[in-house]
């Protein structure tokens, strides 16, 4: 049997961003780190186990690292790899046990997970294969509209008349938006109807696995707040947001390795 | 990294059947039996869920593309094979077999074992899929073969006399088709003769497969997969009970002495669908390493149903017709939530094949149906048997880690 470890490293490394959390034996979190995977996932791992150590002043090379994400198997000094959708189910239940179904939108992924009451996954849904649905759409939309993706959910939130933007597929929803620019229709109602769209796609995976409230957002784009608002509509249910929504499967992670990865 | 795995490197995490080699000699005779019976004027190129007891009592040889895809499949040139098709118009869509098939016929000097040999006719059934008739039209076109469809309308709850009686027109239809194209009276008694060699065969593959029970399994899934070759292909032969009764003998060895397919077995799940031939090692032999096992698939058991006593024809026409490819979902679900308990199964990987939409349409609603009724969880996993250009690894490893992670 693994020995418990006074302090612990979950890192989830995705494949837009790569995020660290180091815990101390009461789950507290000492110090995360979150930067771009960029080209080099093995790269990345490190510097942010370098960050880590500088903010916490602590020797780490002892301490049990566990990794999780699409880039799991890169982080090689880790003891274990787990994959995302166990380390979010974790996650989410340490920050807040009630939940039962957990929407996770990276950047170029998204997944559904409807969680048990010990925190562990019961069944999930993923979406890897395109980019609809992902924070990858929301960013081709910015671009199109000529606004940083941060401000294209509250611009999506002072929209009149929402425009239809009927295809979720980045490539055709991209042309789409180019016509109703042509046609004059504000970029708010525009980002409105991208937002629209994007969670239409989010709840019909979601019905794959069956929505049980309550339910928790993840991932970058749960700090998009007209994403947020047009999902809450489509599922028709309230959301529940971290405060810091990209570090939930690092959190896992690093809850896993605590216990020695068991 | 520490490594998930629970063997040193040395230490292989599966067995492999000492049958194995009798099953590549077996093969390879078919295969070499296939050449001659072309060059003589007898060979028919024949569907998997072909009542094929009716040719072989014609002493026509039967050759089975699918199972040459299998092979194209497992040669890692279903990408190029398929390019040969797309060339010729076909759409990317269209079932990996019938594209290796087609581009093979099209250009059999770059295909394994030069292609299969030309055919003197086509045998199709569509009790397994509709695509079969139009592949076969097509290689008609390029052979000059003659096709001939079994036409079996699918089934849904228990086969009504009006459906029984003209499935049964349709093989008196194909006796008239074989006389005639090969110059041959029909014989009734070698008929059922050769129906009798069948029901043996495959009575001596159901056992073996129903041994799978034990714990550990004395066969996984790759094995059961490549050694089920001779009961597709040498169904009604003598060549087939001979290497069942070897293979069933090695399976029952193994279960009397407690040897399992894989070392260490920790996890038994249930597999659905034709595997991805192009990674079938590399992806079981991997699992096992991680102690999970495939004690039993649903696709294997499809020929697992023995032709009833009675007038033959109408027999076969029963058999065949209610194969379950053939018959609505509930049949399939059945078949599956009945394996898993049957086999004590933990969870189960439904493998979404690109080509094959007949044996993958549904897996959505079949996994929560079976995870309602069994309470076991699973996963669907996507890809393609032949083309591994629609096969992403990452992907369905996270997908099949998941699985395990939630049942361990
Ligand atoms: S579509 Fe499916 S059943 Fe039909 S030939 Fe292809 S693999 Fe076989």
């Amino acid at each position: 049997m693994a020995t418990k470890s006074t302090l612990s490293i979950g890192i989830d490394v995705g494949s837009t961003t790569t995020k660290a959390v180091l815990l101390d034996a009461k789950r507290n979190v000492v110090t995360q780190y979150l930067l771009a995977t960029g080209a080099s996932a093995q790269k990345s791992v490190q510097k942010c186990l370098d960050e880590l150590r500088k903010s916490s002043q602590q020797d780490l090379t002892v301490v049990p690292v566990i990794s999780t994400g699409y880039g799991r198997r890169q982080a090689l000094n880790a003891i274990k790899s787990v994959t995302e959708i166990t380390c979010h189910s974790v996650g989410v239940h340490h920050l807040n046990p009630e939940i039962r179904t957990l929407i996770d939108i990276g950047g170029q992924d998204s997944k559904v997970i409807r969680i048990g009451t010990d925190g562990r996954p019961l069944d999930f849904e993923l979406n890897d294969k395109c980019s609809a649905g992902t924070g990858r759409f929301l960013e081709v939309m910015a671009r199109v509209l000529e606004v940083s993706i941060n401000e294209l959910g509250s611009l999506s939130l002072k929209a009149k008349r929402p425009s239809t933007i009927s295809s979720t597929c980045t490539v055709f929803a991209e042309s789409e938006v180019i016509g109703r620019i042509g046609t004059g229709e504000s970029p708010s109602d525009i980002a409105a109807g991208v937002h629209k769209a994007m969670a239409s796609k989010i709840a019909t995976l979601s019905q794959r696995v069956g929505v049980k409230s309550p339910v928790s957002v993840t991932g970058g784009v749960a700090l998009n707040p007209g994403f947020l608002y047009y999902l809450a509509q489509a599922i028709q249910t309230e959301l529940w947001v971290p405060r810091e929504p990209q570090y939930t499967g690092a959190l896992g992670a690093a809850i896993l390795a605590l216990g020695g990865g068991e | 990294m520490a490594p998930d795995a629970t063997t040193t490197p040395k230490e292989k995490a599966y067995r492999k059947l000492n049958t194995s080699k009798l099953l590549r000699d077996t093969m390879t005779l078919h295969i070499l039996s296939t050449k001659q019976a072309s060059q003589q004027g007898r060979l028919a190129w024949v569907t998997s869920g072909f009542p094929v007891e009716i040719p072989v009592a014609f002493d026509v040889t039967a050759a089975y593309p699918e199972q040459y895809g299998a092979i194209v499949g497992s040669e890692k040139c279903g990408p190029l094979l398929c390019g040969f098709a797309e060339e010729l118009g076909f759409s990317q869509e269209l079932c990996s077999y019938a594209r290796s098939s087609i581009g093979s016929v099209k250009n059999p000097q770059q295909s394994p074992l030069t292609g299969l040999p030309t055919p003197q006719a086509l045998l199709a059934c569509n009790n397994i899929c509709g695509t079969v008739l139009s592949w076969y039209e097509a290689v008609s076109e390029m052979t000059g073969a003659p096709v001939y469809l079994v036409d079996m309308p699918p089934l849904e709850g228990d086969q009504p006399s009006h459906h029984l009686s003209y499935v049964k027109s349709k093989l008196e239809g194909l006796i008239e088709f074989l006389s005639q194209t090969f110059n041959q009276d029909y014989d009734e008694e070698k008929l059922i003769q050769v129906a009798e060699l069948s029901n043996e065969a495959v009575s001596l593959w159901t056992r073996a497969l129903e041994a799978c029970r034990h714990k550990p399994t004395p066969l996984n899934c790759a094995d059961r997969f490549l050694s089920m070759a001779p009961i597709v292909a040498l169904r009604g032969t003598q060549q087939a009970i001979s290497f069942y009764q070897a293979f069933l003998a090695e399976v029952q060895d193994r279960v009397k002495n407690n040897v399992g397919a894989i070392v260490d077995e920790k996890v038994r799940l249930l597999w659905d669908n034709i595997p991805p031939w192009f990674t079938i090692y590399n992806f079981f032999n991997t699992l096992a390493k991680k102690g999970v096992s495939f004690p039993a698939d649903s696709y294997t058991h499809a020929w697992s149903a023995n032709i009833p006593r009675g007038e033959i024809l109408e027999s076969i026409a029963k058999v065949y017709s209610n194969v379950y490819l053939n018959k609505g979902l509930t049949a399939k679900i059945d078949k599956m939530c009945s394996l898993i308990k049957d086999y004590d199964l933990e969870g189960f990987v439904l493998f979404s094949v690109r080509s094959c939409k007949r044996y993958s349409l549904g897996q959505m609603v079949t996994k929560e149906e079976i995870t309602r009724r069994t309470g076991v969880p699973g996963v669907i996993i996507e890809g393609d048997m032949v083309d591994s250009q629609q096969y992403n690894e990452a992907q369905v490893e996270t997908r099949v880690e998941a699985l395990l992670e939630m049942i361990v």
